[in-house]
């Protein structure tokens, strides 16, 4: 009996050791994939309906379900809003294989942006699909929802804007925001989306 | 002289930890967890919390999970380094007549520092596949240094160990060929997983079943060749322990130990090509590939140290 024990003891504990190391691993694992989860939930956003450049109702109910990037722009604005919208963009591009992310730009300048107008904006950034909605509603509507809903400034629009990205996810609440000019919150945007599809 | 084997042998435990660790570190994504290097965060301890950083780093990068795997596998490295350099010592102080212990032990403590300098790069590189690989394949080459030296240790202790057993006809040869065969599999499993990172990285939101779909031939490669290592495997154990074989017991250990570890290499590659690639099975099908190949080593030794192995074939 002791020489068959002896020959099994070593690789006993081999296979100790590396179930052992596997359970720390494991929990290594989740750590840090909780770490990334760690995504706050902000604040709801309020029920709206506003007019799409399609000339089709977009509302709360059209957020819901997916993740979607949010921002206000106007399309005369010949400062931050070409960056805004190049970053935009990119994004659309970069997830043009999935259906799951969206992206949604409301003009804070409708006396100037008909849906005419949108339309020419939306083309001039390549847009060909539904994945990129351009909005449209009397300014006092955009004022209340950027301010009381998605909590940017909106006091003197519509020049005084916000360049931030809004990350909206599939429950309709804001998760986080991004400074559309920095390159490494684009990058923080991106991986905050990846986290919020792998939690669909 | 048993001193100096039974501590190259834990130095080499050590490192097999440490290349877990380091799997770890690439799986759960903290490879960037501290991004400066050889400080974290521009500390030698990182930060506990988001008020310790320093004033020019950005808190958006700030992970405090993150930074201390990577910190935790920074530390681990140079424990095992200052094992490795005192395994070289020893092994100056002990085995000036036996060159070939002498200089592997030494060419493996410069070859750790070298590691040690080239996992800045990896941070530097901002986790480039290829040098991430060069990482995992050095710490292969350290790993298997330390029990070749651990090997060589006790055959002076016990030069007759090996003497008078017979093994099979050509086994050397066919332990060669399984060792390289391994090698080129954990190369294109290298391959396989680089090509997961880049096509995750241009599809972000593809679920990891799909991404290993979209691998190709690679992967097509890596998994022939994975049954085929199976197969040879199981060939060459039952040419070892068939028809009641007189074996040293710890040959018969390290024989045992690769039939179990294929057969739990077999498991996790179904895991892997089923399930998607779960990270902690990632981890331990290159951590279990890179043990058989220590023990496929150990005993390539065993069969060139003993006179009828590879000569007489």
């Amino acid at each position: 009996m002791r020489p068959e024990r002896n020959t099994m003891s070593p690789i006993i504990w081999g296979m100790l050791f590396m179930l052992l190391a596997a359970l720390g691993g494991a929990l290594v694992i989740s750590q840090a994939s909780k770490s990334r989860t760690d995504l706050p939930i902000l604040w709801q956003v309020p029920e709206f309906e506003f007019t799409e450049r399609s000339s089709q109702p977009f509302g709360l109910d059209d957020m819901k379900g997916k993740i979607s990037v949010v921002d206000f722009i106007f399309t005369n604005c010949q400062s931050i809003c070409p960056t805004m919208s190049g970053e935009m963009a990119g994004l659309y591009e970069y997830y043009s294989e999935s259906d799951l992310v969206q992206f949604v730009s409301i003009s804070v300048d409708p006396a100037r942006d008909t849906l005419e107008t949108l339309n020419a904006y939306a083309e001039s950034f390549g847009v060909d699909d539904d994945r990129w909605v351009f909005l449209r509603a009397p300014i006092e509507e955009v004022t209340r929802l950027c301010e009381d809903g998605f909590k940017l400034p909106a006091g003197d629009l519509p020049m005084g804007h916000s360049n931030r990205f809004v990350l909206v996810d599939q429950n309709g609440y804001i998760r986080s925001y991004h400074d559309s000019f920095d390159q490494n919150e684009i990058e923080e945007l991106k991986a905050n989306i990846r986290i919020l599809a792998r939690s669909n | 002289m048993s001193n100096f084997r039974r501590f190259a042998f834990l130095t080499a435990i050590a490192t097999y930890l440490l290349i877990f660790i380091g799997g770890l570190v690439r799986v759960s994504g903290a490879g960037l967890g501290c991004p400066d290097w050889p400080k974290c965060f521009g500390r030698w301890i990182p930060p506990l919390s988001i008020n310790q950083l320093p004033a020019d780093i950005d808190p958006a990068s700030f992970n405090i999970t993150l930074a201390w795997i990577e910190y935790f596998n920074r530390l681990m490295g140079m424990t095992v380094g200052i094992l490795i350099l005192i395994t070289a010592v020893l092994a100056i102080k002990y085995f000036r007549k036996s060159p070939v212990i002498m200089y592997t032990s030494i060419f493996a403590a410069f070859l750790v520092a070298f590691q040690g300098w080239q996992g800045g790069q990896v941070v530097a590189s901002e986790l480039e596949p290829i040098i991430i690989s060069v990482h995992m394949i050095l710490a292969l080459i350290i790993v298997s240094m330390l029990i070749f030296v651990a090997q060589q240790a006790y055959y002076l202790e016990k030069p007759s160990e090996e003497s008078g057993v017979e093994y099979p006809a050509k086994i050397g040869r066919d332990i060669g060929i399984l060792w390289v065969a391994v090698i080129l599999q954990i190369l294109a499993g290298t391959q396989v997983r680089s090509q997961i990172e880049i096509i995750g990285a241009r599809y972000p939101l593809l679920s990891d079943k799909l991404v290993l779909g979209m691998i190709g031939w690679v992967n097509y490669l890596h998994i022939i060749l994975g049954v085929m290592v199976i197969g040879y495997t199981f060939h060459i154990v039952y040419k070892l322990l068939g028809k009641g074989r007189s074996l040293p017991v710890w040959i018969r250990q390290a024989i045992t130990g690769m039939a179990i570890l294929m057969g739990g290499q077999l498991i996790i590659g179904l895991i892997l090509i089923l399930v998607g690639t779960p990270e902690l099975m990632r981890v331990l099908h290159l951590w279990v590939a890179s043990i058989f190949l220590g023990l496929l080593l150990l005993l390539f030794s065993a069969v060139r140290h003993s006179k009828g192995g590879v000569d007489a074939a």
